[in-house]
């Protein structure tokens, strides 16, 4: 459980988050707390939040809590920790070469690989791109199998 | 060996001397030679070529001519400007104000000018410049139509000149009645410069550097201060009463005043500021305010423009809309709205194509058909014990074989 940043378990104070965060970028880190990718990766968010926070607000939503269960399901969540990208409550694609851009999944390797992606996704959004692309090389982006559809 | 070596040498030049007389190829080579054989520099594009004369008409040419020209007018803009007010040009100031002229290739300084821009409007005005402007328009194919546009005209500069003299004249009277009480009492040095400064007025308008200096308020410790003090008040009282519109007068009135208030408060064994440094703010913060008035307000507009936010960014509409209700809220005036418990971000999902609102419809379907059938297994969802074939054959009290249906 990070101490730092805020953690979330209700629907409402997701939304409220999303709403609040005006011409900053969100990052909301979808996950369990005592998984240990997770932790690792909280980790990471925790010693950047600050680094990053002129242009990016980091929030954690706890996947376990009933409440959140919607947004599990409306933004396909099955590999955890995912993060998923706001810009003024529209949401950010990034293209890493994986099979799924819609979010990150995954933890970052170091603080300044998510300081590179949450400035290109920053950077996308000012210039009024939904989709950008991943700065980080192939090597340090994590992988995973993404099944299809109905599956 | 080296007789030998020369020999082989000649030939080949032999060969090459005589172009014309060889085959067909040697054509091409002919027609090179009069199209484009020597390597000119053309001082606008800032580069070499062997175009001759079409280079002028090339449209790469064109634009960098035309960004010269107007980079150019854009200096002249400045100096225009002081023709149409002359203002008197501090020492201090000189360096700054020189430009270099492209038709004439020379350094148009401002050393020896007492007012701004006087050495550019003169030789912006002059038939040398005005020689090579044309040869210029010619060379490199500006259009003869704007010649006025880089030089000045005889009238302006007459009547530039006019605008001096007058400004000398009311300086030189506001001198006069300044140092008038003076002349009995000071040394025979003061006197010199009043009366050369009356003697050259008409003559000429450039060299006053013995003026620049009693302007900037330098005065000598040479002066009793009680008559001195006594006299000033009246006579800087004049020249402000007077109303003159010039701002050289009005520093002097103010450098005459900060001397004299100077004088009853404190000197230099009170320690108190010495006059010059009061009054050359003032006078700077002038002198700054006219010649950098655009450039400052051009800056501020850049600033200005860079803090905006880019009106195309990702959800600026909602993030307006959003900041505009925030404000409201703060101030009370609109009750903080719970949002709508089925609110959802816009959002693209992994496997939609398409606009991201039908993501958002295909997914509120896919919850109703969910919450449907939930509904319909509840219904049907009642644990009931497996009854085996046998038993009910049976109807004996045997041990259930299966378990519990899940």
């Amino acid at each position: 459980m990070s101490y730092v940043l805020t953690t979330l378990t209700k629907k409402r104070e997701v939304d409220s988050v999303i709403r609040d965060t005006i011409d900053k970028v969100l990052v909301l880190r979808f996950g369990r707390a005592s998984d240990a990718e997770c932790m690792q990766l909280d980790d990471i968010l925790a010693k950047s939040a600050r680094e990053v926070s002129k242009f990016a607000t980091v929030a954690l939503v706890d996947i376990d809590s009933e409440d959140v269960q919607v947004y599990v399901k409306y933004f396909d969540i099955t590999l955890t920790p995912s993060s998923v990208f706001f810009f003024n409550a529209h949401h950010m694609k990034m293209d890493c070469g994986t099979a799924d851009h819609t979010k990150w999944i995954g933890a970052f390797r170091r603080k300044q690989d998510f300081i590179d992606v949450v400035e290109a996704n920053y950077r996308g959004a000012m210039k009024g791109k939904l989709i950008v692309n991943c700065p980080l090389p192939p090597e340090r982006i994590p992988r995973y199998q993404l099944l299809y559809k109905d599956m | 060996m080296a007789e030998n070596w020369r020999g082989e040498c000649s030939n080949p030049n032999a060969k090459t001397l005589v172009p014309g007389k060889q085959d067909d190829s040697s054509k091409k080579n002919k027609k090179k030679k009069e199209t484009g054989s020597q390597f000119e520099f053309c001082t606008v594009c800032n580069l070499n070529h062997d175009q001759g004369q079409r280079h002028k008409y090339f449209p790469s040419h064109k634009k960098s001519l035309s960004a010269c020209l107007s980079r150019f007018e854009s200096k002249l803009a400045d100096v225009r400007f002081f023709l149409r007010n002359p203002a008197a040009l501090r020492p201090e100031h000189a360096s700054r104000n020189r430009f270099w002229c492209i038709f004439c290739d020379v350094d148009v300084e401002e050393l020896g000018s007492s007012f701004a821009c006087s050495n550019a409007i003169n030789h912006l005005s002059s038939v040398d410049h005005l020689k090579s402007l044309k040869h210029f328009m010619w060379k490199y194919g500006g259009g003869m139509d704007r010649l006025d546009s880089f030089r000045i005209l005889d009238a302006d500069v007459t009547k530039w000149r006019k605008k001096c003299a007058t400004l000398k004249k009311e300086a030189a009277l506001s001198e006069d009645r300044c140092h008038g009480p003076l002349s009995g009492l000071s040394n025979d040095i003061h006197r010199e410069p009043n009366i050369g400064i009356v003697d050259h007025f008409e003559d000429n308008y450039t060299v006053y550097p013995l003026k620049s200096s009693i302007l900037n308020g330098v005065t000598p410790l040479q002066y009793n201060t009680n008559e001195q003090q006594i006299l000033y008040p009246e006579i800087a009282g004049g020249p402000n009463a007077g109303s003159l519109p010039t701002k050289l007068v009005s520093s002097n009135a103010s450098l005459h005043s900060a001397d004299d208030s100077n004088g009853v408060e404190g000197n230099v064994h009170s320690g108190a500021a010495p006059p010059w440094l009061d009054s050359s703010e003032h006078s700077l913060v002038d002198y700054n305010i006219k010649s950098f008035s655009v450039n400052v307000a051009s800056h501020s507009n850049k600033l200005e423009k860079s803090r905006k936010l880019n009106p195309k960014r990702v959800g600026a509409a909602w993030a307006e809309k959003r900041k505009i209700e925030m404000e409201l809220e703060k101030r009370g005036e609109i009750a903080k709205k719970e949002c709508d418990s089925g609110w959802l971000p816009n959002f693209g999902r992994v496997w939609q194509s398409g606009s991201r609102k039908e993501s958002r419809r295909e997914f509120e379907m896919e919850k109703q058909t969910l919450l449907k059938k939930e509904t319909e297994s509840e219904i049907s969802k009642e644990i009931q014990p497996y009854i085996s074939k046998r038993i009910v054959s049976s109807h004996q009290p045997f041990v259930m074989l299966g378990g519990v249906k899940l």
